[in-house]
């Protein structure tokens, strides 16, 4: 065995069909987008070096800006929001009856098994100005002076897509805050149960902190996740009213594919890829630090 | 605590798991309902159930196509990925070689690179590959952005399966790669299997490189084809985009009422990878 554990033919059959797949795919394109933000490009050739002017012309654009305001607002409430309402189910949810456990884990799940499609689609519905469901609980209610079209104004378009965003991924994320907590040894739970310790005490003082790896590798997901934010956004208002609902991905893709500007659209590009190394970087420094051993 | 009583408590769990599924149900009622009815009753039970919505839906909406380009999209990258994946984790866990730890941290890389950040790129590339108008203008790169988790997950799997394995085989005269395909991925099913499950639903679910790779209308998945279908509608005829909704999620549905639990632990395994 150990002849072809060490023969390189076996190695190269084995291991090189994924890295090149891989390569060509995912690490080689790093490359292009470094280099086509310097230049003037139709998606066909270039036409002209042109330096910084990319960057120098995107910093300078008001659609680009606008688009990180709602991009950070979407992540902000996802984040500071969202996540904490994710980690208090998945803390109440461990004391429930098993029946009870299956049947919840199925029903927050489900939206994140749907396609992108069918929920934005399914949100345009909720927030239907005339019939529908949001507006109609508020008149029931009576509360008419805040039914409002939700998705085709300015002060409310952003917040309603970042509560339907939030909506299909609050349970994909509880469950990994979840299967976390199972993980933590029942002897820690038991003793402070012994101590008389109640439901926040033994949060906030056991679970939470012996929670922080998956705190940080969910927080990571969940802000890589949303700062890529797109295809929700194409579904529910195709980034409109006018620009209003552009993330900085739309703006990214609209640039390129649309106008044709390559350029300019990977320099936003790298602009983006050095927001999210920067944004993870953050996390893994003030986020669980010390490593932590049952 | 014990101000939230026990039964409060099943209360507001049993009220917000189904808070999760009412968004549907009330596409299932809309799909039944005829144009005006659901200006007027959009809340109710159909007062005609209009099962014709479907039939409908079905002649004007490329359904059949759509769904055979989704199912062979699907398809061939869990072919591909398990495939590549498991061959590449087999040599990282058994082989001799010095660049193990390198190629670990490289595959990782995978698992932090959005596949929007190299959009641009990879449009162009699939464009000078000519395989824009192809199917593999899709199977390639998902396969490719599939690996790394798979890789990873299989890698781990495989580490903890007794070297004892394949010394048996290799005394019964069987070369490496025979004891690969009829030894080892016979052991290493279970994971396997929760790959599929998961590859499944993100293939099957993707929508942004599919809107911008997928060029022709032929070779259109399900997820993209379903948002020409509603702006084609526009917002005019509610009926049709619930039946279309509910026809396009039917095989995600399915798969999720059958392997519910193997997604719950595909997904949460990959926490472990922290």
């Amino acid at each position: 065995m150990n002849k072809y554990f060490r023969s390189r033919l076996a190695i190269f059959i084995f291991a090189f069909p994924a890295l090149a797949l891989f390569t060509t795919f995912v690490i080689y394109p790093l490359i292009p987008q470094i280099i086509i933000s310097f230049q003037r490009h139709d998606g066909y050739a270039m036409q002209a070096w042109v330096g910084l002017s990319n960057y120098i012309e995107t910093f300078k654009s008001g659609s680009f800006w606008l688009a990180q305001k709602n991009t950070l607002i979407i992540l902000a409430l996802q984040t500071f929001i969202g996540l904490p309402i994710s980690l208090l189910l998945a803390l109440v949810l461990d004391r429930q009856s098993e029946g009870i456990k299956r049947f919840f884990k199925a029903a927050i799940l489900f939206p994140a098994i749907l396609s992108v499609t069918v929920i934005g689609q399914m949100w345009i519905a909720i927030y239907e100005p005339q019939w529908g469901a949001l507006n109609s609980i508020l008149n029931s209610i009576g509360l008419e002076n805040l039914t409002r079209s939700w998705l085709s104004e300015k002060g409310t378009v952003i917040y309603s897509i970042a509560f339907a965003f939030t909506y299909q991924y609050i349970g994909m994320n509880a469950l990994f805050f979840y299967s976390g907590i199972r993980s933590i040894p029942r002897s820690y739970f038991e003793a402070a149960y012994i101590d008389g310790a109640g439901f926040f005490q033994t949060s906030f003082k056991i679970t939470i902190p012996l929670l922080q790896e998956v705190i940080k590798y969910v927080l990571v997901l969940s802000s890589l996740g949303t700062l890529g934010l797109y295809a929700l956004i194409r579904v529910m208002t195709a980034g409109g009213p006018g620009k209003l609902s552009r993330t900085i991905v739309y703006e990214m893709f609209n640039t390129a594919f649309s106008k044709s500007q390559f350029g300019l659209g990977s320099a936003i590009a790298v602009i983006f890829v050095i927001q999210c190394i920067f944004i993870s970087l953050i996390i893994s420094r003030y986020v669980a630090r010390e490593k932590i051993e049952y | 605590m014990r101000i939230i009583s026990g039964g409060f408590r099943k209360i507001f769990f049993i009220v917000t798991g189904i808070a999760f599924f009412l968004p549907l149900f009330w596409m299932l009622a809309l799909s039944l309902k005829s144009k005006s009815e659901v200006y007027d009753n959009p809340f109710g039970l159909p007062r005609e159930w209009l099962f014709s919505n479907y039939a409908e839906v079905l002649s004007k909406y490329n359904f059949f196509n759509y769904f055979k380009n989704s199912l062979i999209y699907t398809v061939a990258t869990i072919v591909i990925t398990l495939l590549l994946g498991s061959m590449l984790a087999y040599c990282l866990s058994r082989m001799n070689w010095k660049a193990n730890k390198y190629i670990i941290i490289f595959i990782s890389m995978g698992l932090i690179v959005p596949v929007e950040v190299v959009m641009i790129p990879l449009f162009m590339l699939i464009g000078q590959l000519r395989i824009n108008d192809t199917y593999f203008g899709l199977i390639l790169p998902y396969s490719a952005f599939n690996l790394s988790s798979c890789v990873l997950i299989l890698y781990a799997y495989l580490r903890s399966l007794p070297k004892e394995l394949e010394e048996a085989a290799c005394i019964d005269g069987c070369n490496i790669y025979r004891t690969f395909f009829s030894i080892i991925l016979p052991n290493i099913k279970p994971a396997l299997y929760l790959q599929v499950v998961l590859i499944f639903m993100r293939v099957w679910n993707e929508f942004v490189l599919a809107f911008i790779v997928a060029g022709p209308e032929r070779l259109r998945p399900l997820q993209v084809g379903l948002l020409s279908f509603f702006v084609s509608i526009g917002v005019s005829h509610w009926g049709y985009i619930g039946a279309a909704m509910i026809i396009s999620s039917l095989p995600t549905l399915i798969v999720y009422l059958i392997a519910n639990e193997q997604i719950e632990n595909s997904l949460t395994a990959s926490t472990e990878l922290k």
